[in-house]
């Protein structure tokens, strides 16, 4: 059976100016959910994305997660990061 | 008796401050014959660095207040002052770094850097002065860090890191740090440490945000391991354009040369499978715990597919540097010089001059006449912006005596935004605004101020 669940997403970096969502943005997510699903949903919300393919680290409760069939079970306030890399220096 | 005796003490005891002056005098002299520093344009093999076989009364005074910590002690201030560390980099990241490492003491110093210092280098590189623009940053740097401390041997290499010499430059040293402005760079560096099995301490700095990893370090991921791919190069903002609050690169610097000062001592480092992140804004770090390295990782997995450094600059599609690249986008007739645009200025030909830069750079600076309207809000078609652009084709259209096609002139910095907009104008003209003639003008703003008017402000 799937629950419903509102998780707060983190953007950094380059995925705050494609989204243009600067803070947290609260996301309604069924749960359990594969990191894949969640990443889609992501997409789904914000297609500019898209351009982060591979190129980006996805973080739950501040846990690396690799985008795959590994099944996640959220919970409400649950924080979701996405993160590109910096390269200036 | 006593009288003749005091005398001589006297004496003596003058004597004895004139050998004291003496000896300084000739220590000073002895140091400032220390080999002058030698600009390396070229990779080449160094000496292997000899182990201290135990502190001078002067390492124990200058490093007494860390001598104290028992996380260091003796122990660890010599295994300082037998590593070497390859800093990649003497800008925003690399100068606090090279800064520490050379107060703590660290035995030797490789500072690469292919530029030269600039006046917009200033706010954020703190190692270089006023007096060291036009020169070369890993000089710069290198004397620099050799006032702070002349018993660090300092290697300043004014070269481009290319997968010609990086396996070379790299191998020579025990940890590498990366201080890297560009994304082709931060690829061949984490490459050729995985390939020559050296931990990479690396930060990154954009506007209010850093990031930092020890990557390759006790079985933790490398950079390929969280990036497979590079980000298109289109989606890249560098400190040149993004900008950068110079603190934020100095703060994750700091953090850097605290890790390389962990490895090196021998306390270890905790940032192998953690990425740090830092927000200047909030005044917030945030980790994330990383996995180990993924077994299926093109260059540290278990079937590597790439054994040898690569083409980084094709692999990421975008140069080595974090200079602005010069987009191509529109034919000759879509575009004007600067010197066209100032004879139409000269001729008073009716026209409207849109400049499309965030308003944070008009503040800056802008030519008086021109009507701002920022390219991100062209492309997501933001209603009042082009209400306001519709009404200004509408007064040009008067003045043009009915022009059925009436110029506008499109300006940014460099003339890469200009061209995207020209772009998206020409799609909306005829149908979400008046039909217009839209061209762009070359080169932009700096372009302008180079060759037009020498009193407007670059930046
Ligand atoms: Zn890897």
């Amino acid at each position: 059976m799937c629950v419903l669940c509102v998780v707060c997403v983190l953007y950094f970096a380059q995925s705050a100016d494609l989204t243009g969502v600067r803070g947290e943005e609260s996301v309604a997510v069924p749960t359990p959910i594969s990191s894949q699903d969640l990443w889609t949903l992501l997409l789904r919300r914000h297609p500019r994305l898209s351009a982060l393919q591979r190129r980006v680290v996805l973080a739950v409760r501040q846990q690396y997660v690799a985008i795959g069939d590994h099944l996640l079970t959220l919970e409400d306030g649950d924080e979701v990061a996405v993160v590109p890399p910096l390269s200036g220096g | 008796m006593a009288e003749e005796e005091c005398s001589l003490k006297v004496l003596l005891e003058e004597k004895d401050r004139e050998i004291a002056a003496l000896k300084c005098k000739l220590a000073q002299l002895e140091k400032s014959h220390a080999p002058a520093l030698e600009l390396h344009g070229k990779v080449t093999p160094l000496t292997p660095l000899r182990a201290k076989p135990a502190l001078s009364n002067e390492d124990i005074m200058r490093y007494s207040r860390q001598l104290l910590l028992p996380e260091l002690g003796v122990k660890g201030q010599l295994n300082l002052s037998k590593t070497s560390v390859l800093v990649v980099g003497c800008g925003g990241l690399g100068c606090p770094l090279a800064q520490y490492l050379a107060a703590a003491g660290i035995g030797r110093l490789g500072l690469l850097d292919y530029d030269e210092v600039e006046l917009s280098n200033l706010h954020r590189q703190v190692l270089h002065g006023e007096e060291n623009q036009g020169h070369a940053k890993a000089l710069s740097a290198a004397s620099a860090v050799r006032r702070l401390n002349s018993t660090v041997e300092c290697i300043p290499y004014h070269l481009q890191l290319s997968p010609e010499n990086a396996l070379q430059l790299i191998q020579q040293y025990d940890i590498v740090a990366d201080c890297s402005d560009n994304v082709p760079t931060r690829y061949l560096v984490n490459d050729a440490c995985v390939l020559s099995g050296k931990p990479l301490v690396s930060a990154s700095a954009l506007r209010m945000e850093g990031q930092l990893t020890v990557y390759n370090y006790r079985g933790g991921p490398c950079y390929r391991c969280l990036y497979p791919l590079p980000p298109p190069p289109e989606t890249v903002t560098n400190c040149s354009d993004g900008g950068v609050l110079g603190v934020v690169p100095g703060i994750m610097g700091c953090l850097q040369a605290l890790e390389v000062l962990k490895i090196a001592s021998g306390q270890g480092s905790s940032c192998g499978q953690q990425l740090v992140m830092f927000d200047g804004l909030g005044a917030k770090f945030r980790s994330i715990r990383l996995r180990p390295k993924q077994a299926d990782c093109a260059v540290c997995g278990e079937n590597p597919s790439v054994t040898r450094l690569v083409d980084y600059e094709t692999f990421c599609g975008s140069a080595a540097t974090d200079k602005c690249r010069k987009l191509n986008l529109l034919s000759r007739d879509q575009r004007i010089t600067v010197k066209d645009y100032k004879s139409i200025l000269d001729n008073s030909d009716p026209h409207l001059l849109l400049d499309v830069r965030p308003l944070v750079e008009v503040d800056i600076c802008h030519l008086p006449f021109s009507l701002n309207i920022p390219l991100s809000n062209l492309e997501e078609r933001k209603s009042e912006q082009i209400q306001l652009l519709q009404e200004k084709i509408s007064q040009l259209k008067q003045q043009t005596a009915g022009d059925c096609r009436p110029p506008v002139f499109v300006i940014c910095k460099l003339g890469n935004d200009s061209q995207k907009a020209v772009q998206v104008l020409e799609k909306m003209s005829g149908s979400e605004v008046d039909s217009i003639t839209v061209k762009d003008i070359s080169g932009g703003l700096m372009a302008w101020a180079q060759t037009v008017d020498p009193t407007f402000p670059q930046y």
